[in-house]
């Protein structure tokens, strides 16, 4: 079942400057995690992106982007289902 | 801050989440201003291992489809800009063709 799910994380994460990847659920249980992406912190991302699709609750839920010097978090939410993707800046 | 290109409106913060100093679309919204500083002491804790204990993120950025908010700290007060996103000019060539 969870075949289709790991492809598209390798896919992800074959793709350049990409360190970590994790698909958790609507409960912030971790789904899927690769990289430098802890399963600790599914809850805590699917927490930031709740966080932000509450200042426009009746629009499609948005990308969150965490950047510190070197690094980029991307947070995205699609259903029940929220992604990040962590990468180096290039 | 009115200045700034493309912006819809902007909240000047402290950092428990007073308002300061607001404008545009973002006028003395106080909601908005909860929602952000809660995303922010959120995203103080994110992965250890990604991200080591020394980093901080000096910047957050949400974006919607038409428009996309920038959140920066600096000098402990919270800057919150509402920015449009225009289509790129290739775009808007390619639709007239």
């Amino acid at each position: 079942m969870e075949k289709e799910l790991d492809k598209v994380v390798e896919e992800i994460m074959s793709t350049p400057n990409v360190s970590g990847c994790l698909v958790a659920d609507h409960q912030g249980l971790c789904l899927a995690s690769k990289g430098t992406a802890h399963v600790d912190s599914a809850g805590l991302i699917v927490a930031i992106s709740e966080q932000a699709s509450k200042i426009q609750p009746y629009v499609k839920p948005p990308t969150v982007c965490l950047e510190t010097d070197d690094k980029i978090c991307l947070i995205q939410r699609h259903g029940t289902i929220t992604g990040a993707v962590f990468k180096q800046k290039a | 801050m009115e200045k700034i290109p493309d912006q819809l409106g902007y909240l000047i913060l402290t950092e428990d989440g007073a308002v300061l100093e607001s404008g545009g679309e973002l006028e003395n919204d106080e909601r908005v201003a909860i929602i952000i500083t809660d995303l922010i002491s959120l995203s103080n804790s994110i992965d250890p291992v990604a991200f080591g204990p020394e980093e901080k993120f000096k910047k957050i950025s949400i974006t919607y489809d038409d428009h996309w908010f920038v959140i920066c700290i600096s000098n402990k007060k919270i800057y919150v800009v509402k920015r449009s996103i225009q289509s790129s000019p290739s775009e808007s060539i390619a639709v007239n063709v």
